[in-house]
């Protein structure tokens, strides 16, 4: 699975789909909902993947997360104009996810809960700071605050699945209507 | 039926990937759209935090996760270094779940 869907909220969302033996179709619409995140992360990346030839960029899409997107914002707002940057964090994060994949099915249970040693709450700690490092403007404060919070109430309200995507969506209009 | 499912899910992530990059926007885009697209990084990233901080297992949190990310901020924003922001925001957040 972690060679095909390369997408981590939605193999897990999957997992848990299957031991409930949901039907197919509902298991595959939640991961597109799931997933529409990445149509916004696409459109914002394509300004700098536009130089390269289409059979490029349809590999590139392959390997975009929230990950590889997240470093290459980073990469790009600090004066980053190298798309190597992109390429190579994309492609060691599905060969690493993959390798992880085997060593989890085979000493998995042996570990015990991660939850514990913190260590889900480094990939947040990560964007955090990205978004602290890629603040250019007084707006974007505003806008990132309002993008987090609309998000996590989201979540909170149980519609966690299209948080991302709404919250994504809409917290960007707030430049449009805000001369800085 | 696993494995139909598997591909199917396989289709539906590239494609929400791949729709943007394969469909260029040609030409000079207008400024408001231009403005939208450069907040939409900032946005999104944040977005993606969101839930991971006010509402981390689902449900809401017991304060580790709010109090470690306004560390992390903190951190980054004086040391402007991610590497340090990681560290300080999983050590916080490690310690205050064992209490």
């Amino acid at each position: 699975m972690s060679l095909l869907v390369f997408a981590g909220a939605s193999q897990f969302a999957m997992v848990q789909l299957f031991s409930q033996a949901a039907p197919t179709p509902v298991i595959i619409a939640s991961v597109l909902f799931i997933n529409l995140r990445h149509l916004l992360m696409a459109t914002s990346l394509s300004a700098q993947l536009r130089r390269l030839p289409l059979t490029r960029r349809l590999f590139g899409a392959f390997v975009l997360t929230d990950e590889s997107f997240a470093m290459a914002t980073g990469h790009f707002r600090r004066g980053g104009r190298s798309l190597a940057y992109y390429f190579t964090f994309a492609i060691a994060l599905y060969v690493l996810w993959n390798v992880a994949t085997v060593v989890g099915i085979v000493v998995g249970g042996a570990i015990g809960d991660p939850r514990r040693f913190g260590i889900d709450f480094a990939i947040t700690a990560t964007f955090i700071g990205i978004v602290v490092l890629a603040i250019r403007h007084r707006a974007d404060v505003l806008i990132a605050i309002v993008a987090a919070l609309v998000a996590g109430g989201l979540a909170l309200a149980g519609a966690s699945t299209v948080a991302v995507i709404t919250a994504g969506a809409v917290a960007p209009l707030i430049a449009v209507f805000l001369r800085r | 039926m696993i494995w139909v499912a598997i591909v199917g899910a396989a289709i539906a992530t590239y494609l929400t990937r791949s729709l943007p990059f394969a469909v260029m926007l040609g030409g000079r885009l207008p400024p408001v759209a231009r403005r939208y697209l450069e907040a939409l990084p900032v946005a999104i990233i944040a977005a993606l935090v969101g839930p991971a901080v006010v509402a981390p297992a689902g449900t809401l949190t017991h304060g580790a996760e709010p109090l470690a990310a306004g560390l992390v901020i903190a951190t980054v924003a004086w040391r402007r270094s991610l590497l340090a922001g990681v560290l300080v925001g999983v050590v916080t957040v490690a310690l205050l779940r064992m209490i």
